[in-house]
């Protein structure tokens, strides 16, 4: 047996001299299509990419980079903001998909253009309108002074709660989807189980819907947490100078000081960190939740 | 409200359930906008009772078993268990084990924990609810697998999951929505007998749900024949094989003979017809009442003859014989019908007449059926 494979194997992998050129021939073929993306990618990402590791090299930026106090706090900001908003997002995401889960399909396809709106929206659009929302003077002030709830207006703009809601509003997308998908997965029968089994509605949902939608709620926990580490114009438009994030201290060596260096060295340093993060955060959930994974 | 059905252990089979489980529906309605689902169902199960609901796609079987469940709503009606209505009462407060289709076993639990969901529901104790989800998996003939995933367990150890986790919390009835459709043949008639002793040694009341009729024949006390939303015929199995009420209810019950028949008298539970080309005939009259009338007889009850009969019977040509392994299948042109006649292979019988030969068949009076031409 063994034997007759290896004689039918030896033609594959030798080749007769004969046979050869076709099969050679289909697979340059196959590597021909592969070409353009190659070239696209070797050219305009890993390039790129490549020459600015290697800079980020050059002239001790580093240490530079990481003396810098705002560029600690930059980076602690970062954080701090991207898991606030990256909870907040995932929880009232949960909640949008749960409701256009239950909707009948009217109002399904209602709510989902509103979740869809803000995606198709530029950042700025959005964060613009924000602002106009809760600035001082702005809607949600006027209204709370108008009903007489306060007599100054609340401080809702240039903050790190304005930067939470503008981020949120953005990554919302990212969250509902996920979740929804996995919810829309689950097999309508077993909450019918469960509750003939004995089971009231918040039972069902916690026994039941919630673990098993819990590959949505970390798949989009995940993918949120990675976008929002990127932000750069809502902590300009929404935030205070206390709430600058590595995007925008990025942009503040490339062009403020001109330390391209610096700059290189920063977004290696936020890449690196989102990497070891995200590879931590799917080793703890492979091992929690193994049973989740179908 | 969930009273905690601590005291026995379903592990004493027929003891807690002797008087429990009945089930009653009284001029039960489902609409669904224009469309009428069920319509005006009476139906009652007694305690200890396999009834199945049989009917194709459609006939409302399935819906009326959601509204004895409580998933469905009723739009008119009563729905009663053990004498009490329970029409606003939601499904957990009704105590009903209910196997679905393909079983909605909880994908992240283990069998036991399956098992175990509805002592938990009720507050009983862990210790108590792993010895009983541990009882019940073993009466399923599943002891040692409480551990597994769903997942890992074949189809009709997935059934069995979902049977020990329908029964461990001493439900008044069983309720089985065609929970042998997704499983092999010889399993399912393997299953059928290992449910029909299990629903025996419990005396627990059963409501099945079904499009196979050899399953509803093969495990029913009762079978109620349903299309479109309504019950067409009751009866034990036999009786509703052999005695069909309609010519529908006749085929959808396997193979039959139909013939065309003209009414002369009837009188005393018998009937005397003209079956046309096959002459007069004498056969079983149940009082159905309808514009035209046929007589059903099933393949196996017609024989072949050694000579030609005054009544009940017919001279004709064999078409052709076809061996089926157990049975053999012979179709006869006589009176300008064709008849379908089965016997046993090992009977041998006409088996050695050639196709074209003139042969003679005939029937019991008690074995042919008057019924109704529905149209």
């Amino acid at each position: 047996m063994a034997q007759a494979t290896l004689a039918r194997a030896r033609p594959g992998a030798g080749g007769p001299p004969s046979g050869a050129p076709p099969k050679r021939r289909r697979r340059a073929g196959w590597l021909l299509l592969l070409a353009p993306v190659v070239v696209f990618d070797v050219l305009l990402f890993l390039t790129p990419l490549g020459k600015l590791i290697g800079s980020s090299f050059t002239g001790g930026a580093y240490a530079r980079v990481l003396a810098d106090p705002l560029v600690t706090r930059s980076l602690v900001n970062t954080l701090s903001i991207a898991l606030t908003s990256t909870a907040v997002t995932v929880v009232l995401g949960y909640v949008i998909a749960l409701v256009l889960w239950r909707s009948g399909t009217v109002m399904r396809v209602i709510l989902f253009a509103v979740v869809l709106l803000p995606f198709w929206t530029g950042i700025l659009v959005k964060n613009f309108a924000w602002a106009v929302l809760l600035q001082d003077n702005g809607l949600v002030n006027g209204f709370l002074h108008n009903i007489g709830l306060i007599n100054a207006p609340l401080p809702l703009l240039h903050n790190r709660f304005a930067v939470i809601v503008g981020m949120v509003h953005c990554l919302l997308p990212y969250a509902v989807f996920p979740i929804f998908s996995s919810l829309a997965a689950i097999d309508g029968r077993l909450a019918l189980a469960a509750r003939s089994l004995g089971a009231r509605e918040a039972a069902v949902f916690r026994r039941i819907t919630l673990p098993l939608s819990a590959p949505g709620i970390s798949a989009a926990g995940l993918l949120v947490f990675i976008i929002s580490t990127g932000f750069f114009i809502t902590p300009v438009v929404m935030g205070g100078p206390g709430d600058m994030m590595i995007a925008n201290e990025i942009d503040y060596y490339a062009r403020q000081l001109t330390d391209f260096p610096g700059a290189a060295a920063l977004a290696v340093i936020l890449t690196v960190l989102v990497s070891i993060i995200a590879a931590v955060y799917q080793r703890v959930l492979k091992a929690g939740g193994q049973h989740e994974t179908l | 409200m969930s009273t905690p059905t601590i005291a026995p252990t379903a592990r004493q089979p027929g003891t807690a359930t002797a008087r429990k489980g009945a089930i009653e529906l009284r001029q039960v309605r489902k609409t669904y906008g224009e469309v009428v689902a069920v319509d005006r169902l009476d139906l009652s199960i007694q305690p200890g009772e396999f009834v199945t609901l049989l009917g194709p796609s459609g006939s409302g079987k399935t819906t009326t078993m959601m509204m004895v469940a409580g998933f469905e709503e009723h739009t008119s009606g009563s729905v009663m268990i053990d004498g009490a209505p329970v029409d606003s009462l939601p499904p957990r407060e009704r105590n009903l084990g209910v196997v679905f289709q393909n079983y909605a076993l909880f994908p992240h639990m283990s069998a036991r924990e399956n098992v175990e969901f509805a002592l938990r529901m009720r507050r009983v104790p862990k210790a108590e609810s792993r010895r009983r989800a541990d009882d019940a998996l073993d009466r399923v003939g599943l002891a040692g697998l409480g551990g597994r995933k769903p997942r890992q367990l074949s189809g009709g150890q997935q059934q069995r999951v979902a049977l020990a986790r329908a029964l461990v919390f001493n439900p008044a009835a069983l309720l089985l929505d065609e929970p042998m459709a997704a499983l092999d043949k010889r399993l399912r008639e393997h299953m059928q007998e290992e449910i029909k002793a299990l629903q025996k040694s419990l005396g627990i009341s059963v409501l099945f749900v079904t499009h196979d009729q050899d399953e509803a024949m093969a495990m029913s006390d009762r079978i109620v024949v349903m299309k479109d939303g309504r019950i067409v015929q009751s009866g034990p199995p036999e009786e509703v094989y052999n005695h069909p009420v309609t010519d529908w209810v006749a085929s959808f019950l396997g193979d039959t003979n139909l013939i065309p028949a003209t009414v002369i008298s009837r009188e005393g539970g018998e009937a005397v017809v003209d079956l046309g080309g096959l002459g007069a005939g004498r056969v079983r009259d149940r009082g159905a009442r309808g514009d035209k009338y046929a007589v059903s007889i099933r393949p196996e009850h017609l024989t072949f003859r050694v000579a030609p009969g005054r009544e009940n019977s017919g001279t004709g040509e064999l078409v052709s014989s076809t061996n089926l392994g157990a049975t053999i299948r012979h179709r006869i042109m006589a009176g300008g019908r064709e008849l379908q006649l089965r016997e046993l292979s090992s009977n041998g019988g006409a088996a050695g007449q050639p196709a074209g030969a003139t042969v003679h068949v005939g029937w019991d009076a008690d074995k042919a059926q008057l019924l109704v031409l529905e149209g």
